[in-house]
């Protein structure tokens, strides 16, 4: 089995999981976290049925669950996901060009702004969704091949979006137009041939970005679009993200990697699948005991980080 | 002397477990607080039922003595209270005590946790600011790079400068040689001319010579 995308509740206490098969797992956190937690509160409260095909990515806004996979998203309402026999609140399906295959999604994005949702994947295209009325609103092309990553930049509404082609890029959502292009394999510093160039992961603080995947992962600084820290590691990294002052990554090779800035290691932790692909991080303020970094893979295994130093305990699907 | 023995009903029952219990934990240390009271109050009436004088006397040191004794452990009794209800006061305080430095320490843990956040994002500006003045350093500096190219721009307009002077020697030599040409071309049709001239009186004369007598 491998777990593809994880979710938080918007209360903090409970972490949703979607894997291969479609289905998704509710965990309870706060349960498997709490001093008289068994090895029952380390399963899954429910699991469902989601989709046909594997549950590429979820996120959530502060009353649904949005999950996505073979070409549809569904909604869900937490409130109502605990009970057995969930239904999905709604589905809907981006315009497609060719109406003979339908392509997957690969990523979601939330724009809370102005309260839409961005989808990327095979059809090499992005698609915003506004998520009162449901109608899709733009259509970005200008990736030739399928888009793996978003990410979302606060301070300017741009949005950055990655893929097998390589290249790495920003769209100004105002004015629905591409206005940077980073090819990341044609620089020397941080390119692989030997790994291809395609873009596994990408996360954005603003004025900086780290990407990875074939290339090696670097940090870049986005208004000069230039490379300027090659991360040491040699495994094709498929996700990343930036936490206070750190960068913590996870790819093929079964550790959570924490970076500084400058391009030290600072630390390695394990987990227990042997490779990685979702990182989350609970950060609700409504629960902050529950402020765990979660990791899954390829494994019926979701770690939890309770301290970032180290694997406090796994929870299986 | 005997005391009526009590009517036996459930409340009396209740009263008298009570009773006993009270009696059991006053009496717990006394050992034998009571029956010295029960001796004095016996002894008491054999003194009042007492003969002799010398009995009697002896018999009053003997009650006196008991008494002090029983007003002895009575005042140890009340001064162990006292101290039991100081020593309460002194826990009480200290409990307080411990409760504001426990609270204190929570503040400063808090305090110290933004602290922390705080030195984070600092530390996380400073590699910013370090990995973008790495690149920076690779660039040459501007001042450098503006004196070479004013350099390059005054060798461009010198060496323009010589191209438009060679151009113009140029322009003014094929005038020159083209003003020779003309004028050689112009000779040439002169002479050509002259030639054909001087032909045509030849062929003239000869006819004339040929054809004499009319």
């Amino acid at each position: 089995m491998t777990i593809f995308s994880q979710s938080v509740s918007p209360c903090g206490k409970f972490l949703a999981a979607g894997n291969n098969y479609g289905r998704i797992a509710i965990f309870s956190l706060s349960a498997a976290l709490s001093s008289e937690a068994k090895e029952e509160s380390k399963k899954p409260m429910v699991t469902f049925h989601a989709h046909d095909g594997p549950v590429y990515s979820m996120v959530s806004t502060d009353r649904h669950l949005l999950s996505a996979g073979d070409g549809e998203v569904k909604g869900w309402l937490w409130a109502e996901i605990l009970k057995k026999g969930c239904k999905e609140l709604w589905r809907r399906q981006p315009p497609y060009r060719t109406s003979l295959e339908v392509p997957e999604i690969n990523a979601l994005l939330l724009v809370p702004k102005e309260n839409s949702l961005i989808l990327a994947g095979g059809d090499c295209q992005l698609h915003t969704m506004d998520l009162e009325t449901g109608t899709f609103t733009r259509a970005l092309r200008g990736h030739t091949d399928y888009i793996h990553c978003l990410a979302l930049r606060d301070r300017s509404p741009e949005v950055l979006s990655g893929g097998e082609d390589g290249a790495v890029r920003l769209w100004d959502l105002r004015i629905a137009k591409e206005v940077q292009t980073i090819e990341v394999y044609k620089h020397e510093e941080c390119s692989r041939p030997h790994n291809g160039r395609w873009i596994g992961c990408l996360a954005t603080d603003s004025d900086w970005m780290v990407c990875g995947g074939g290339p090696a992962l670097t940090l870049w600084h986005l208004r000069s679009s230039t490379p300027t820290t090659v991360f040491p590691i040699r495994a094709p990294q498929k996700h990343v993200t930036f936490y206070q002052d750190l960068i913590l990554s996870a790819g093929q090779g079964c550790c959570v990697n924490h970076w500084q800035l400058s391009g030290e290691l600072k630390a390695q932790v394990p987990g227990s699948s042997p490779g990685l692909l979702s990182l989350s991080l609970n950060q609700q303020p409504a629960a902050p005991e529950c402020k765990v970094l979660t990791a899954s893979g390829n494994s019926c295994r979701v770690d939890v980080f309770t301290n970032l130093g180290y694997r406090a305990f796994s929870m299986s699907f | 002397m005997k005391t009526k023995a009590p009517h036996l009903d459930s409340d009396t029952v209740g009263e008298l477990d009570e009773v006993i219990r009270k009696r059991l934990l006053i009496d717990g240390d006394g050992a034998g607080d009571d029956r010295r009271i029960n001796l004095l109050v016996k002894s008491f009436i054999k003194w009042c039922n007492s003969g002799s004088q010398e009995e009697g006397y002896s018999q009053y040191q003997r009650m006196l003595s008991t008494l002090s004794q029983c007003e002895f452990s009575m005042g140890k009794t009340l001064l162990v209270y006292d101290m039991n209800l100081r020593e309460m006061e002194n826990y009480e305080k200290i409990y307080k005590e411990i409760e504001c430095s426990i609270a204190g320490a929570h503040e400063k843990i808090a305090e110290c946790k933004k602290q922390i956040l705080q030195a984070k994002r600092i530390r996380k500006n400073r590699q910013e600011y370090d990995a973008l003045a790495k690149v920076i350093q690779h660039h040459p500096d501007r001042h450098e790079t503006l004196k070479e190219l004013e350099a390059l721009g005054k060798e461009l307009e010198h060496l323009s400068h010589i191209k438009e002077s060679v151009e113009d020697k140029l322009e003014l030599r094929r005038k020159q040689f083209h003003v020779l040409l003309s004028t050689i071309h112009e000779l040439q049709q002169t002479l050509e001319n002259d030639d054909k001239l001087s032909e045509v009186d030849e062929t003239q004369e000869s006819a004339m010579e040929a054809d004499p007598k009319p």
